[in-house]
Formats: C-alpha cells, sequence, structure tokens
C-alpha cells in the first residue's frame, strides 16, 4: 500500500507539473485530494490494517497530501503570477500623450510684479491699502501741498470729471489718507491705477499702475529714507543695489529726491539702456512735507515721514524686458499668456 | 532750460571743472541735467580773414576769391556767397582742397550757420569785431526739474549753484547804474498783486542792425533766435538774470503813459506772433492811452513792436503774479519763454538789476544810444521774507547726519543766505529775495540746501528704531488676490481693460450716458465716460481675440465707476467656436469654486446677451452677479459665455466659518425617480419643488430626456437617512412618496 501511496503522490506532482491552467491545476487536486480522490480512497482501506501499520502509513499519506497542497498553491501562484504579467504586459501606455483639460491661465504681469510689492512690504511692517480712482482735486493736490495756480499741477496732465472731481493722477492721495485712517505712526503702500492725460505710445500710457510709499513716525530722516529704498529695491530686484539721491522738486516732500539705481545691465560701467551715465532713474521719493503731515492731521514738530511713488507697470517692463507699455491694457492674450 | 558753459564760466571766477563733470555735480547737487552738447565746434580751427581780391568764374555765381588770414597765410577759395566783396572781414575755415568748376579751393570761407553760431546761410559772415569765437558746450537741464526755482530760469542763478558746489568765487555782471533823473513817462499800476513792479527805461537814437556775432551764438547756442540787436539784449537779460523784458516802439505808444490793467471783457489784442486774442478781466495787460500794448508777461503786442525803423524805445523790466500769468498763459494756450519764468514766482527786486544789465549791453550792440531821462519805477514795498529759525539739532535728525556748525553756515552763505547765529546751536537764516518767493519758506526747505550741498551720497543708511508692528490687514485686497488665484487656476487669463468707454459703448451695454462720470478733457471724443461696467471692456477682449484663438478664456478684476462709488468687478469670459453650453456650465462652475453653493436663475436678458441664455447668480438671497452669453450679433465667430460678479457682495456672501459634523453612524439610502414636466422645465425648479425636510439629504440630478412631445424628462438621485439609526423600507417608501406627492402637486408627471 506504501507502494500506491507514492506512486499517486508522484503521479499527481507529475500531473501539476503539467498543468498549464488554473482549472487543470484544480483537477489535479480534486483527482489527488478531492473528497472522492484518489488519496481519499485510500484512506478509506486503512481500517483493515493493523494500528501500527494504520498510524504509519497515516503519517506518510498526511506528508504526501501536504506536499502536494503546498505544490498546487505555489503552481497556482505562479500561474496567477504569469496571468497578470500577461496582462499588464498588454496594458502599454504611451506617457508622451498629450495629457487632456485645461492648463492654468495666467495672471497680468503688473499684478505679478504689485502681488510681490505687497508680500515684501507686509513683510516689512507697511500696511496695504486702497484709494479711489476717482479722486477730489483735495486730495490729489491741495492736501498734497499742490495749490490751486502751483505750477507743478502743469507736471501732471490731469484728466479733469464734469463734476469737478478728477481721475487720480498719482497714488499720492492715499498718503493723506492713510494718514486719516492710520495715524501716526504708520507705515503704508498703496498700489493701485492712475491716470495722465498724455498721447499713448511705446513708453507713454494715459493709464498706468504705481506703488505709493509713506513711514511716519518720530524723527525719520534722509538716512533711514535711503536704509529702506535700498533694502526694498535690493529685494525686488533680488541682488544688492546701489541707489543714489540727486534733488528733485515735487510740492508734497521736502526735500525731494530723485532716488537712481547703479545701472543692473552694466553695473555703472555706462551703456545704451542707462545712456552712458551709469545711473537709471528709478523713483521720486522725499521726506513728507510739513503741510502734508498737517493736512493729514499729524503735528510735523511732532512726527516727520519719508514718502516714495514706484512705477509698478516700469517694474514690469525692466522685469520682463517689456519694450512697449501699450501691451499692458491691450488685452491681447498672446501677450498675456507669456506670463 | 540750456545753459551755455562758457556763460557759466564767465560768471564763476576760475571755473576748471569740464563741463561734462559740471553736468554730473549739477545732477546730484542741484537739478536734473539731460545731457551736454558741444556747439561751434567748426571755430576751434576757423581764422578771421580779409579779402583781398575776387575775380568772376566765367557764367558761373561762384567766384574765386583770395583771401589773407592771419592764421593760415594766403589762401584761394572758391565763393557762391552773395555778399562777398574786396574788402570784406570774414572766417576762413581749412576745410581741405578740392576742385569747383575747374578751379582749386583750398577751405572755405564760413556762413554763420555753417559755423554753428548762427542760423544765417544767406551769405558769409561779416565781421566788424575782432574774432574771437570759440567752442561751447550746452548743457540741458529738466525744465520739470525747475519749477520750484525761479532763480534758475537764467544763468547767473545757476552760476551761482555751480560757485557753491565747486567751491569758486560768483562773479556778477550787473555794473552799471541807472541815471536817477526825472522819467519822461508814467506808469500806473492798478493792482500790485498783479504786478508787484513795474520798472521802464526810455532809450533814445537808437540803431536798428543785427547784433554782434558773440551775443548771436550766446543766443542760438541756447536755442533762442537772434533777431536784432535790442530784442536780443532783451532775451540776453533774460537768459542770463532770469529777468524777462519787453522793448516797445516809443513812438508807437499813445500819450506818455503805460497802464498795467486788467483786459476789459472782449477786449481784442493784436500780438507780435500773428496772432489775435480775445480778452478777459482774468488777463493782465500792459496798455496805453489807445488800448493794449502786451499781455502781462506773455507776448508784446504786433503795433509797438521794435521795427526796422524804430529810433527809440521803452524798456520794460517788469515782475508779474505767477499764478495770473500761468492762468492766461493756459487761456490762450501761449507758453512763452517770458510766461514759462512768471510763472514761478520771480523775484520783483530783479527788475532793476535787468535794466542795468540790459543798459551795459545796449551801449555795445547800439553805437549812440542814449538813455532818455531816469529810470521809472512803480511797485508797493515788500516786507522783508521772514527769518527762518533753523536749530541744528533738528537738521541734524532730519538728514540723519551730523553737520558741523560752520558747514552749514559755509553752504547756506555760498548760497547768499544771511546766517546770525542765535544761541548755542541756533541759527537765524535770512532767504535771498530770489530764493523767497515761494521756494524756500520753512526749515524743511533749508534741510534740502544743507543736505543737497553735503551730497546725499555722505549720508549712513541708518535703519529706524521703530517698534514691530503687525500691519493691519487688508481683507478685500487679500480677497481680490484669492480669486485671480482660482480664476487663473481654471485656465483664465488675466486682462486688464481701459476705465474710458464711449457713449455708444454705454448705450449698448443698457446706460444711459448722462447718467455716467463724464471726463471733461478725455483723450479722444469716443473715451470720455468712465466704464460703469467692465462688461463692455471684456467684449472688446473677447472679440480681439477671436482673430488669434478659436477658443480661449479670459478674466478682469477693475472697478466699475458709478456717480456715487466705484465697485471691483470680477468678469470672466469663456470663448469657443462650439453650441455654449459648456462655456456657460464651466463659469458656473467656476463662481461655484469661488464661493460654495451659488445658484443661478433664469432672468430676462439685456439686449446684448443671448436671449435663452442668461440669468442671476445667486447667494442665499442676494443677487451677486450675472451668467450669460453674448448675443450672437455681438461675437460673430463663436459663443462667447461671461460671468459678473459684485467682489464686495462676493465677499460678504463667504460662508460662515464650517462647524464640524458628527460624521454619520447609520448607512443612508438612495433612490431615483423620474418626472415629466413642460419643455423648459428647468432641473433647479424640481430640485426646490422637493420639500428638504424629512429625512432628504441631497437630491442630486442624474440625467434627462426629451421626449418625442417635447417634454422634458427629468432624473434624479435623492439620498436620505438620519443620524440615530437606519431608515426602515417603509420610512425611505414614505419619502419617496412624499417626494413624488410634492413634485405632482407642482405639476410634474412621475415617472418610475
Ligand atoms: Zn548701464
Amino acid at each position: 500500500m506504501q507502494e500506491i501511496i507514492e506512486k499517486l503522490h508522484q503521479d499527481a506532482l507529475a500531473q501539476l507539473a503539467e498543468a498549464a491552467t488554473l482549472e487543470a491545476v484544480e483537477a489535479v487536486r480534486v483527482d489527488a485530494l478531492g473528497r472522492k480522490g484518489k488519496l481519499a480512497e485510500i484512506s478509506k482501506q486503512f481500517g483493515r490494517l493493523a494500528p501500527e501499520e494504520r498510524a504509519r502509513l497515516g503519517k506518510l499519506l498526511n506528508t504526501a497530501k501536504q506536499e502536494l497542497e503546498s505544490n498546487i498553491d505555489s503552481r497556482i501562484a505562479a500561474l496567477e503570477s504569469a496571468a497578470l504579467d500577461k496582462r499588464l504586459e498588454s496594458e502599454w501606455i504611451d506617457l508622451t500623450t498629450p495629457a487632456p483639460g485645461i492648463r492654468p491661465g495666467s495672471l497680468h504681469p503688473v499684478t505679478q510684479v504689485q502681488k510681490e510689492l505687497e508680500e515684501l512690504f507686509r513683510s516689512m511692517g507697511f500696511a496695504v491699502l486702497d484709494g479711489p480712482e476717482v479722486e477730489s482735486e483735495y486730495y490729489n493736490f491741495d492736501a498734497l501741498n499742490i495749490p490751486g495756480d502751483h505750477p507743478a499741477r502743469d507736471m501732471q496732465d490731469t484728466f479733469w470729471l464734469k463734476d469737478g472731481r478728477l481721475l487720480r493722477t498719482h497714488t499720492s492721495p492715499v498718503q493723506v489718507r492713510g494718514l486719516e485712517t492710520l495715524k501716526p505712526p504708520l507705515k503704508m503702500i498703496a498700489p493701485g491705477r492712475v491716470f495722465r492725460n498724455e498721447e499713448v505710445d511705446a513708453s507713454h500710457e494715459h493709464t498706468f499702475y504705481q506703488l505709493e510709499g509713506m513711514m511716519v513716525d518720530r524723527d525719520v530722516s534722509v538716512a533711514h529714507l535711503i536704509y529702506f529704498m535700498k533694502t526694498f529695491l535690493s529685494a525686488i530686484f533680488k541682488r544688492d543695489v546701489t541707489v543714489r539721491l540727486r534733488p528733485g522738486f515735487f510740492p508734497f516732500v521736502e526735500p525731494g529726491f530723485e532716488l537712481d539705481i547703479q545701472c543692473l545691465i552694466c553695473g555703472g560701467k555706462g551703456c545704451p539702456v542707462c545712456k552712458q551715465s551709469g545711473w537709471v532713474e528709478l523713483c521720486p521719493c522725499g521726506l513728507v512735507h510739513p503741510a502734508v503731515l498737517r493736512y493729514g492731521g499729524a503735528d510735523p514738530e511732532e512726527w516727520s515721514g519719508f514718502a516714495f511713488g514706484l512705477g509698478l507697470t516700469r517694474l514690469a517692463m525692466m522685469r520682463y524686458g517689456i519694450d512697449d507699455i501699450r501691451l499692458f491694457t491691450g488685452g491681447d492674450l498672446r501677450f498675456l499668456k507669456q506670463f | 532750460m540750456k545753459f551755455s558753459y562758457n556763460w557759466l564760466r564767465e560768471m564763476v571766477d576760475g571755473l576748471d571743472t569740464s563741463a561734462s563733470e559740471l553736468e554730473r555735480l549739477m545732477t546730484i547737487k542741484t537739478a536734473e541735467c539731460e545731457g551736454v552738447e558741444e556747439v561751434g565746434a567748426a571755430l576751434a580751427d576757423a581764422s578771421e580773414a580779409i579779402v583781398v581780391a575776387m575775380e568772376t568764374m566765367g557764367a558761373s555765381h561762384n567766384r574765386k576769391a583770395t583771401v589773407e588770414t592771419p592764421r593760415y597765410g594766403q589762401k584761394t577759395v572758391v565763393c557762391g556767397a552773395p555778399n562777398c566783396r574786396v574788402g570784406m572781414r570774414t572766417v576762413y575755415l581749412p576745410v581741405g582742397k578740392k576742385i569747383i568748376e575747374g578751379i582749386e579751393s583750398d577751405g572755405m570761407l564760413a556762413s554763420a550757420a555753417e559755423l554753428g553760431i548762427g542760423r544765417d546761410h544767406s551769405g558769409i559772415v561779416e565781421l566788424h569785431e575782432p574774432f574771437k569765437l570759440i567752442a561751447d558746450h550746452v548743457i540741458e537741464v529738466d525744465n520739470k526739474s525747475l519749477t520750484h526755482r525761479p532763480d534758475l530760469w537764467g544763468h547767473y542763478g545757476m552760476a551761482r549753484e555751480v560757485a557753491a558746489i565747486t567751491g569758486n568765487k560768483l562773479v556778477d555782471p550787473v555794473r552799471a547804474e541807472l541815471p536817477s533823473s526825472d522819467a519822461p513817462i508814467k506808469v500806473t499800476v492798478e493792482d500790485f498783486a498783479l504786478c508787484p513792479r513795474y520798472s521802464a527805461l526810455v532809450f533814445e537814437n537808437v540803431t536798428i542792425q543785427p547784433s554782434p556775432l558773440w551775443l548771436q551764438y550766446r543766443l542760438e547756442a541756447i536755442g533762442l533766435n537772434p533777431i536784432s540787436n535790442i530784442v536780443d539784449v532783451t532775451n540776453f537779460v533774460m537768459a542770463e538774470l532770469a529777468q524777462p523784458m519787453h522793448a516797445f516802439d516809443a513812438d508807437k505808444l499813445h500819450g506818455g503813459e503805460i497802464i498795467v490793467r486788467t483786459a476789459r471783457n472782449g477786449e481784442k489784442f493784436a500780438a507780435l506772433n500773428g496772432e489775435s486774442y480775445e480778452l478777459d478781466s482774468s488777463n493782465l495787460v500792459i496798455a496805453d492811452k489807445a488800448g493794449a500794448v502786451a499781455l502781462a508777461g506773455v507776448i508784446g503786442g504786433a503795433v509797438s513792436a521794435i521795427s526796422d525803423s524804430t529810433t527809440r524805445i521803452v524798456l520794460e523790466s517788469a515782475c508779474f503774479n505767477a499764478s495770473s500769468v500761468r492762468k492766461t498763459s493756459s487761456k490762450i494756450k501761449l507758453r512763452t519763454d517770458a510766461s514759462m519764468r512768471f510763472e514761478k514766482s520771480q523775484d520783483p527786486a530783479n527788475t532793476i538789476r535787468g535794466l542795468k544789465r540790459a543798459l551795459q549791453l545796449l551801449q555795445e550792440v547800439s553805437p549812440g544810444i542814449r538813455v532818455a531821462g531816469g529810470v521809472v519805477d512803480a511797485y508797493r514795498p515788500q516786507p522783508a521774507p521772514a527769518p527762518i529759525a533753523l536749530n541744528l539739532d533738528w537738521l541734524d535728525r532730519k538728514i540723519g547726519k551730523a553737520v558741523p556748525a560752520v558747514e552749514v553756515r559755509k553752504i547756506l552763505e555760498s548760497l547768499e543766505f544771511r546766517v546770525e547765529e542765535t544761541g548755542p546751536r541756533e541759527f537765524r537764516v535770512h532767504v535771498p529775495s530770489w530764493r523767497a518767493t515761494k521756494d524756500v519758506t520753512i526749515k524743511d526747505d533749508l534741510a534740502e540746501e544743507v543736505g543737497r550741498m553735503i551730497g546725499y551720497g555722505t549720508i549712513t543708511p541708518t535703519a529706524p528704531l521703530a517698534p514691530a508692528r503687525v500691519p493691519p490687514a487688508n481683507e478685500e485686497r487679500a480677497f481680490h488676490h484669492r480669486v485671480r488665484e482660482t480664476a487663473a487656476s481654471q485656465g483664465f487669463s488675466e486682462i486688464y481693460n481701459y476705465s474710458f468707454i464711449s457713449e455708444d459703448r454705454a448705450r449698448a451695454f443698457g446706460f444711459d450716458p448722462a447718467e455716467l462720470v463724464q471726463v471733461a478733457n478725455p483723450i479722444a471724443a469716443d473715451q470720455n465716460l468712465l466704464r460703469p461696467t467692465l462688461l463692455a471692456g471684456v467684449w472688446k477682449s473677447i472679440v480681439d481675440n477671436t482673430r488669434n484663438f478659436d477658443s480661449f478664456r479670459l478674466f478682469e478684476i477693475g472697478r466699475e465707476i458709478h456717480k456715487d462709488r466705484e465697485i471691483p468687478h470680477f468678469t470672466a469670459a469663456i470663448f469657443a467656436k462650439d453650441d455654449g453650453m459648456a462655456g456657460l456650465l464651466e463659469l458656473k462652475r467656476l463662481a461655484d469654486c469661488l464661493l460654495r453653493g451659488i445658484r443661478v436663475e433664469p432672468a430676462a436678458a439685456q439686449s446684448y446677451e443671448h436671449p435663452q441664455r442668461a440669468g442671476d447668480v445667486y447667494f442665499g438671497d442676494t443677487r451677486i452677479g450675472r451668467l450669460f452669453e453674448f448675443h450672437p450679433r455681438m461675437v460673430e465667430s463663436g459663443r462667447a459665455a461671461v460671468l459678473d460678479l459684485d467682489l464686495p457682495l462676493l465677499q460678504k456672501s463667504q460662508p460662515p466659518v464650517a462647524r464640524y459634523q458628527a460624521l454619520r453612524r447609520f448607512p443612508t439610502s438612495a433612490f431615483d425617480i423620474t418626472v415629466v414636466g413642460e419643455a423648459r422645465a428647468t432641473i433647479g425648479a424640481v430640485q426646490s419643488a422637493i420639500p428638504r425636510s424629512s429625512g432628504i439629504l441631497s437630491i442630486d440630478f442624474l440625467r434627462e430626456f426629451e421626449l418625442p412631445d417635447g417634454r422634458r424628462s427629468l432624473s434624479f438621485r435623492i439620498t436620505a437617512g438620519a443620524s440615530d439609526r437606519t431608515l426602515s423600507s417603509e420610512e425611505v417608501g414614505a419619502i419617496r412618496a412624499s417626494a413624488i406627492e410634492a413634485l405632482t402637486r407642482s405639476g410634474y408627471e412621475s415617472r418610475s
């Protein structure tokens, strides 16, 4: 009987080795290990054997069953793995296929520069304020120490409205508005749209963007102004910037300055961009005129401050190398999608 | 304003700074210079010459001239100038030999234009004086940077700056004294507020002739046109002392009196420039008995102008009120060299200096000229400008640098401020009259004088010692940035449009131009209104971009401008060449991304909207915007869907901060129902017809069919559940029954 068991075992192993499908493996299993399988049939004959013999052959039979089951399991695993490999093999995808769906759009270049500056100034403790685009003569001129007959009014070609108001010619009105709402000490910026009644060409626009900045505290000096301008201009241009102040006339500051930065193209040696001077005029600034402080409700004997006006449109032109200012309000997606 | 380097050098003793270095110094210490240009370069090689012989050259208009030059010896030249004659003193230029009509010409005789000293090229220069002209450099200063400096509208003012910068000595060109005998004319100034001072001198035995070359050259170099000796002197004094002057032909004035008065309304005035102006009482005029002879501070009159036959002149040197001149000049749209200077508030003390300088020059350029009588000088005495108290500690704090008292004094005195020491670290500063009219009135102005002269570059940048504070937030701006980011992430590109629109466009978008904010001086007639909607601009951007793209998405954030307020709006658009549905729904999805829980309710269309594709965007009961497709008449090449949202309302409508709700512990049940409604039954109406009570958690639209009879079949999946148990099938059945009952009551037919 031992021989029969061993033969059945060997036969089943041989069949298993030949089984190429899960069904064939199952057939081998049923044939050998099923309830009515050959090994079960053999065990039925054990009743006639002596107890010692029965125990010995029972052990032998169990070992054979276990080995067979284990072989069946690994055979199944191998077949399943092969089947999976085969399926996956057929599932090739061309990953260079262009992805469908909508691509992100774009933010206007001035928006991008403006947002970056807002974050920069906020990190230095400046509040971000807004002012109206339709402004009163008071805030745009009078409160900035530019009375009605002042020739400085000719420096800014103004769009007047029929109701006597005007389109703000600069973001400076927010200086006085800011003094009124925030009260000193204060640090603020005010980015926004401004208007000048100028003919439009590649370098002139009647609609453009500025960023006004002001700090009012006790004993604010020219030295502080230079420090701030140098610090944030270095942050804007992402490199150490050399600045130079020279006299400039703006009625709402005293002293007033034009701020130049050393040409970033030639490093000050002279090139066409800086017209060989080594310097590029960047923004007007100065110490807040006592009259402006007074208009804003601050006592100039107690408070002093600096103010500056950055051209956001100009900064965007410098950053992206844009040579035609008209593109900013042209609405042409061929231009805008580049940013 | 152009400054001649040679002219400045005459008034700054020993100036040896080069023109280009001077330009740099003036830029960083005084006013912005825009460049240096060399003029009269040819003068370096030029030589005086006397024509000693001339021969004709056949039929040619050219002639062969032999000239004797002190510098190059005898030369033979071919000359075409009609005024060339034997014995003439002229100028020779060694430009090299060339053959002209068979004759070798060695060099040339030069016209004023060829020498760069004038505009005349009708003939060669005729010398009446020793030839001493040399090349010059002209430094151009940006006029805007001189707005506050009346004194810098003349060379002498700039020479004072240069002397202060370089430490050289300033030389005053005014040396003559005026005769003090009785004046031969009377001057009446009606209002000294409008004309603080009117001074004049009468000259007789005047000869009108061209100015000497040196004078023509000076004027030419700084861009003034030489005319005749008298006029050239007035211009020269103006360019030197910033004192505008005017010469009248004395014989063409009526009566022996000059009256400075406001014009009569409707008074006519014929000006020197050939134009005729109708004046009113806001204009100040110089008048004689017969009427206006000059528009004060702006331009002289035609009738009394200097002509070749003039023999007697009245030389006016006056000071006019800045704002009066500015108003007149801008009203008649005429800016002259005189008006530009008076607008800056000139110094009344300067009128007499102007006359003194003119007297010196006239004696040189008009031989035999005589002053008739004495100076007439009408003025109201001006109070001396109040001195300014300057505390030097304050000054140091303002500049951010300790400047020694001795240096402060030196700087101020070099600019001719008078400094008194009134106490320790205390100065009392007297402002010179030419800086006191408007420019320097407070101590901050003195801080500028000291700061610029020590050089701002000598100040060490210093961080302020201010306590750190968290700045107040700008929620609105932060919100706008979030909206921008969301739109951009959904494929929209940001555009900026102008704030101006035309009346036609306003009407096309449903606005009455009379209700809008109007620009008084628009850049163009069709840009005269401020935009009450972003739609007009966005529409134009859509149409423009259809030329380059078959489909695109764009948006703008900008302000609508209404008479009473400015409202920031968000306007987004999708253009595609399809049936238009996808664009509208994409925009609806975008709106939902911006504010979860918006809904769109169909509404009657405006004329620019597709009549069947317009709706209001709501959040709760608040209408926050509009969703529509442009009428196909407006966008012909495809479909353009638009979402227009009021940003303040959108921001205010943000849902409250979420509160956590316990996760559902019991399973929910779902069932589908299908209803049939009229052809235009809406999904939203069906959804809202089902009461939200009795355990219904959500009603989701599944699909729709159009039935053969045109009615619309709509299917929904309803999910129901309870927080404390699993609903029994009887309970779910009851929910379903009540939903169907509600729908039937609302006129829908239920299908199972
Ligand atoms: Zn450069």
